[in-house]
């Protein structure tokens, strides 16, 4: 019982960290709470929770088709902790799709617009039905409880036809989740691309979904009935003779539960299912010649070889070994290698596979973690309510259980209110989440308070008499060597100030560095090079069938990078027409753009002047009249620098 | 079918075609600019349209190819992207359910996302549909100084491009870019470098519809072809059930077997 709670605490605190991740995603939208980028648009959530979490909920169809297809009756006790399992496994996935796609309102899109030509249509659809027919599967369970008998005897009359659907959607959307990475032959690794991606799936997802129902079945046994699984207690093994009597290396005999033979056998199916995706994958491998990439060490080889070893390797060997074969332990390690296996194929197909195309590495933020851990604490959550609530597993236990009286909350003598607290349920959830909640919060806030990132940095010196400054000058957090003396020089000395540093738009301490050099070969806006291009080929006459792109030349001599700096002077074409000492004139190429600050004052104070000769209207030629800040202190008109 | 020609010799790189569509786009000017030094090819949210350097001194456009068989197309389940019969791939943001999935699916990678915004939409470029469609070339051409850009019926800037290949052997490769590639696209290119760094795939590349489409189609005959399948081999278990029970008798092996179908 300790460690049921234990496990639900914990389940608790992931659920809650996902509540407040998924909070974070619907308030400041994608971009600030994944690392998701326009290289890596699919990641966590729509990889691990959707693509993988779908196809771990395979027990649904499998155990179903086991049951009612091949009428293999030892393993219907599986069929309704099955269900339940797909049932979860298909909503928590779809619970994190929905977090994931950008506009989560608009998830009913696909019901009533139609594309047929798209795989992801087809896996919607097929999901949404199968996603219905496991509720319908699940409805005797729940009915059940309800004592509805005439609705339970009608959902096991359909049984039969619902599964059969059910297999037939699953079949279908298990396969094109696989299609869906098909769009991609040159991006996705050629080892992972392969037109069999969508029998890889299915087979796959069959195999590592049945090792899945084996360890929910062999945790179930940890948590609620031990003996079922993994015998008597050994004390008790001493007086009881076990009834499926396996034996262990040492030629000892170890007491088995009564439904060891049974996971046993599932896990056998399961194996011989994912040894079959072994065989085809190898195969794969020598026919189109991917053996050559896998033979190249790079780290995808070795992810590659992790996940085969995961997926079909260790669970082979520890089913089929007979050392190992009846041991619940090695049972439980090969379900959690298979499905850890399955998890790492789809990320590799669906994650690692583009990382060498798209030249960037994608490693999902904080929020991005906790809310894909979140909605499967949620399910988890849900699943144990379900199972001590609803007849799921066997029952035995639970009166068993009830008897020793370990469902009655107990007080001692140490705080009758804390202890109340904490017994059990929705008060210690309550505790939990009253701790959990400002936790996740307070790790994952600081990291969206920065969303504008428009800020310039204050600047740094880069020598005693700050000639060169280091600068973030297009806000891009990219750092640069600023010469600011020579722009300062550059631009007209002292009076050269407000060019760059408060005169551009409110609020700007200095102008970004792109608003003046703004174009790729020009070094400033104000020298338009295309116009020199055809200008300058024109007026040399120089021939070729693009004059233009022969008249480099002339000003950028041979042999040196094309740089500004490398460029004749202006002044060497342009003697006449510059007029250096006084660049006025308004309509002039060369005159600088009027900032924002000067546009105001010479768009308002002349009218202002005028109207303040006026007897009336003196108050109009004060600074304050519009700079409040300015209202004590009278400054007179004149005493304001205007310079142009 | 309209298309674009570019010529890749001709370009000086002035990016003017980057600030008319710009302006066009109604993007937000000191991002574009902000966004250039950060993303590796120019593209974002706000530059539907970049150049991006070759080696020296020479610069491709890069931006939608607007496919003859578009992927995206194809891939978005809502059907929110189009190809119109004028020649450009659109894309409708009142369907889109922010999937993303022709991000993943487009083979030149153009779609762009807006991931800062809480309700995000698909951008890119749309050939300037709503100009086309009144006849007047794209923003982006009618900008170029410098005719680097060509807009015109796609077979006869095809015509035009062979033409020009053949009259200037010694400037441009002998390979129009957009022809045949992943089933021929709306923009053209001529070029004397290769274009493989924008992201053309080797001569040949089939469209990537053709690998999917074959498949798709069967689909219902694959869902019935299961089910059938299924019902089939349970008629025989059920059938080879029975007969054992014939054989066997009252309380033969059979028998747990069809307590479960009872119950079931």
């Amino acid at each position: 019982m300790r460690r049921t709670r234990a496990l639900k605490d914990l389940l608790w605190v992931f659920a809650l960290a996902g509540l407040v991740a998924g909070v974070f995603r619907l308030w400041f939208g994608l971009g600030a709470t994944t690392n998701l980028s326009d290289a890596v648009p699919w990641g966590l959530w729509k990889i691990f929770n959707m693509v993988a979490g779908v196809a771990i909920s395979t027990s649904g169809f499998m155990v179903g088709f086991l049951v009612y297809v091949l009428k293999l009756e030892r393993f219907r006790p599986l069929m309704k902790p099955a269900i339940l399992v797909a049932f979860l496994g298909y909503g928590c996935s779809c619970l994190a799709l929905l977090f994931d796609i950008g506009l989560p309102f608009r998830f009913w899109h696909p019901f009533l617009m139609w594309n047929e030509h798209s795989f992801l249509f087809e896996v919607f659809w097929c999901v949404s039905l199968y996603f219905t027919i496991t509720a319908i599967e699940l409805g005797p369970t729940l009915f059940e409880k309800l004592r509805a008998e005439r609705v339970v005897a009608f959902l096991h009359r359909i049984a039969f036809g619902v599964v059969v659907v059910g297999i037939s959607l699953s079949s279908l959307h298990h396969s094109s989740l696989g299609s869906l990475f098909l769009v991609t032959p040159q991006r996705l690794h050629p080892l992972w691309y392969s037109s069999l991606l969508p029998l890889f799936f299915i087979i796959s997802a069959a195999g590592a979904g049945l090792m899945f129902m084996v360890l929910i079945k062999i945790v179930y046994a940890r948590l609620y009935d031990r003996e079922s699984v993994f015998g008597p207690k050994s004390e008790e093994a001493i007086a009881i003779v076990p009834m499926g009597g396996g034996s262990n290396g040492n030629g000892k005999e170890r007491p088995t539960g009564r439904d060891l033979p049974m996971l046993v056998s599932l896990a056998s199916i399961a194996t011989s299912i994912l040894g079959a995706f072994g065989v085809i994958q190898v195969a794969r491998l020598l026919v189109d010649g991917s053996w050559r990439v896998l033979a190249a060490g790079t780290w995808e080889s070795w992810l590659f070889g992790l996940e085969m070893a995961l997926l079909v390797g260790l669970p082979l060997f520890l089913v089929w070994n007979p050392q190992t074969r009846r041991s619940p332990t090695a049972l439980g390690l090969a379900a959690i290698s298979a499905c850890s296996g399955l998890f790492l194929n789809r990320m590799d197909v669906g994650i690692f596979g583009y990382f060498r195309s798209a030249g960037e590495v994608y490693f999902p933020s904080l929020a991005e973690w906790a809310l894909s851990a979140g909605v499967i604490a949620a399910a988890g959550l849900t699943f144990l309510v379900i199972v001590e609530n609803f007849s799921v597993f066997d029952e035995e236990w639970k009166t068993r259980r009830a008897d020793m009286g370990i469902f009655k909350a107990k007080f001692d003598s140490f705080s009758l209110v804390w202890n109340t607290a904490l017994s059990s349920g929705l008060e210690r959830a309550t505790v939990i989440a009253v701790i959990m909640i400002p936790l996740a919060w307070s790790l994952m806030y600081p990291s969206y308070a920065r969303i504008d990132a428009l800020e310039v940095e204050p600047a740094l010196g880069l020598d005693v008499t700050r000639t060169v400054l280091c600068i973030n000058g297009n806000t891009t957090g990219v750092k640069t060597d600023f010469p600011h003396a020579d722009h300062r020089e550059r631009l007209g000395g002292d009076t050269s100030c407000r060019q760059c540093h408060h005169m551009s738009l409110p609020g700007d301490e200095t102008t970004a560095c792109f608003r003046c050099h703004r174009q790729m070969v020009q070094s400033t806006r104000i020298f338009d090079h295309g116009e020199h291009t055809l200008a300058v080929a024109e007026s040399e006459q120089l021939g070729g069938i693009y004059p233009s792109n022969h008249s480099c030349g002339v000003c950028h001599p041979a042999g040196e990078a094309k740089s500004a700096e490398s460029a004749k002077p202006c002044l060497e074409c342009h003697r006449e027409d510059a007029r250096w000492e006084e660049p006025a004139d308004q309509d002039s190429d060369l005159a600088l753009a009027v900032s924002y600050m000067e546009a105001m004052h010479e768009n308002c104070i002349p009218c202002h002047r005028d109207e303040a000769e006026k007897p009336d209207q003196k108050a109009l030629d004060d600074c304050s009249t519009c700079h409040r800040s300015l209202k004590q202190r009278e400054v007179p008109i004149e005493t304001v620098t205007m310079r142009r | 079918m309209k298309a674009i020609l570019v010529d890749v010799t001709k370009c000086t790189g002035c990016e003017r075609c980057v600030e008319a569509c710009i302006a066009e786009n109604d993007s937000d000017p000191v991002q574009a600019h902000v966004d250039r030094a950060v993303t590796w090819d120019g593209l974002s949210e706000n530059r539907l349209l970049s150049l991006v350097q070759i080696g020296e001194g020479r610069f491709a456009r890069k931006s939608c190819m607007h496919c003859l068989e578009p992927s995206c197309v194809s891939a978005c389940l809502v059907g929110g992207l189009t190809k119109t019969p004028e020649g450009p791939v659109i894309y409708d943001p009142d369907k889109c359910i922010g999937c993303r999935y022709c991000m993943l699916a487009c083979p030149f990678s153009i779609p762009r996302y807006e991931w800062q915004e809480t309700t995000p939409f698909v951008r890119k470029c749309t050939m300037c549909f709503e100009r086309v469609q009144e006849g007047i070339p794209p923003a982006c051409v009618e900008a170029c100084p410098n005719d680097a850009l060509r807009f015109g019926d796609r077979d006869a800037l095809l015509d035009e491009a062979h033409g020009l290949i053949a009259s200037h052997r010694t400037v441009y490769l002998p390979r129009v870019w957009g022809e045949s590639e992943y089933g021929g696209t709306s923009l053209l290119y001529l070029s004397d470098v290769d274009l493989s760094s924008i992201g053309w795939p080797p001569r040949g590349a089939g469209s990537v519809p053709s690998l999917t489409e074959p498949l798709i189609s069967k689909t219902p005959f694959i869902g019935l072809g299961v089910a059938s399948g299924l019902l089939g081999v349970n008629w025989i278990i059920r059938r080879r059930m029975n007969l054992q029970d014939e054989t066997d008798g009252p309380g033969g092996s059979g028998t747990p077997d069809r307590a479960g179908e009872e119950s079931a």
